[in-house]
């Protein structure tokens, strides 16, 4: 008699009726290899319990208890789950908590233009529209972000599409400050659509290795925000970012 | 002791003769509850966090507790729940707030290159997330394919079935170290 592999299981896991389970038994004394198989996943089940059972012999955390119990929070503040890692981790579980702490403050656009020197900036104002300019619009265009020099001037974070179907990026770029920004493309131009500094990023050039550094990302929380807004799908991956610029970012 | 003022006014929607009570069976529960968290989260502290989140979460929904309904489902459920929650929003975060992270990496789900000498845990974090919580409450909890099918909000065969390609996922990664099982 055949039984299929999600019948083992279940037998493994006794949830067969009894006249399957007969079935099933009987097979297992004359075929050895139904037997293997159910004791393959017997074997599973028990090294997957013995694993996770160890959490069991330990008492829980108090701040476990406290919040089963009710304990004012005012009580528990320092182990409010947002503020109990002094150092975010990379890749860390609770991402937000690592934006909470990254302290970013936008900058509108046009104060960033008046304060900057019409030649050489980065952005400059057409008709209206504010365009990326100079290495900034060259490295938009022509750099990607997995084969960019790390000191590059400016450095390319992700790639994606719009909800409108343009290509966007985003980029940090080193000038007096840094400053950090989502640009979507335009005809042939990079129009910016958000451009921020952020005050901590000062500190990260300043000694290098950035004390603040947070995981993955230096962008100010406003231009995540534009992200959020406008990406549509996933980001670009390598080789899709490598094609869309072999297309000069074209649709 | 737990500030009795608080917990009236804070949970004033029900059941007041028995809160007490029930936040005493989720202090029993919190072993349990930690171990299951633990077949989700790989890091025992964001595992905690998630034990964190579903007891406020239970204690601030505990009137939709029916009273036919067990209290350990229904939390593994809130726990569940809290924790696909999450991941859809680190999943997202991830892909968005790491651009270094990004280049050959991207759309990769299938990094299985180095299956060597995986621990258990470090093979529950490569399941899909709704792998990881059948074989979480079935094999590790174990709870009946029904109960564990209701907390997941799907029919049995769905729950088998996901039930079933976490374990051969989790069979051949684990293969190499555990010789009795080839």
């Amino acid at each position: 008699m055949k039984f299929s592999e999600e019948t083992l299981m279940a037998y493994a896991d006794n949830e067969l009726d009894s006249q399957t389970r007969s079935a099933v038994e009987a097979a297992m004394a004359t075929d050895p290899e139904i037997a293997r198989r159910i004791a393959q996943h017997k074997a599973l089940r028990g090294r997957l319990k013995a694993t996770f059972d160890e959490v069991l012999d330990e008492p829980p955390p108090q701040r476990l208890v406290d919040a089963a119990r009710g304990v004012p929070a005012v009580r528990r503040e320092g182990n409010v789950i947002p503020l109990r890692r002094k150092q975010p981790r990379r890749g860390a579980w609770p991402q937000w908590a690592t934006m909470a702490a990254s302290l970013v403050v936008g900058v509108i656009i046009g104060q960033v233009i008046l304060r900057m020197p019409t030649a050489g900036a980065p952005v400059a104002s057409r008709n209206g529209q504010v365009l990326a300019n100079g290495t900034l619009a060259q490295a938009l265009s022509d750099q990607l972000a997995s084969t960019q020099a790390s000191d590059a001037p400016v450095k390319i974070g992700v790639s994606f599409k719009s909800k409108t179907g343009d290509y966007c990026r985003t980029f940090t770029l080193q000038e007096s400050t840094t400053l950090a920004g989502l640009a979507c493309r335009d005809h042939n131009d990079w129009r910016v659509q958000v451009l921020a500094q952020n005050p901590k990023s000062e500190s990260n050039s300043a000694n290098g290795s950035g004390t603040y550094r947070q995981a993955g990302s230096e962008m100010p929380r406003s231009v995540l925000q534009a992200v959020e807004d406008t990406i549509s799908g996933d980001p670009l991956d390598a080789h899709a970012e490598a094609l869309a610029r072999g297309k000069h970012w074209g649709p | 002791m737990t500030a009795p003022d608080v917990i009236r006014c804070t949970d004033v929607r029900g059941m007041h003769a028995s809160l007490d009570q029930l936040r005493e069976q989720i202090v029993d529960l919190l072993p349990r509850l930690r171990r299951f968290a633990r077949t989700l989260a790989r890091d025992p502290h964001d595992a905690d966090d998630l034990v964190q989140i579903a007891v406020e979460r239970a204690l601030a929904r505990s009137e939709q507790l029916r009273p036919e309904s067990k209290l350990s489902s229904w939390m593994f459920g809130i726990l569940r729940n809290a924790w696909i929650d999450e991941t859809r929003t680190r999943g997202r975060r991830n892909r968005i707030f790491a651009p270094e992270e990004l280049g050959e990496n991207v759309g990769d789900a299938s990094s299985e290159s180095h299956v060597e000498a995986l621990s258990v845990q470090d093979a529950m974090t490569r399941l899909p997330d709704e792998q990881r919580v059948a074989v979480g409450l079935v094999l590790v909890e174990g709870l009946s394919y029904k109960e564990a099918a209701e907390i997941m909000g799907v029919p049995i065969g769905t729950l088998t079935s996901r039930l079933a390609r976490g374990r051969e996922a989790l069979q051949s990664m684990l293969a190499d170290t555990t010789g009795a099982m080839q």
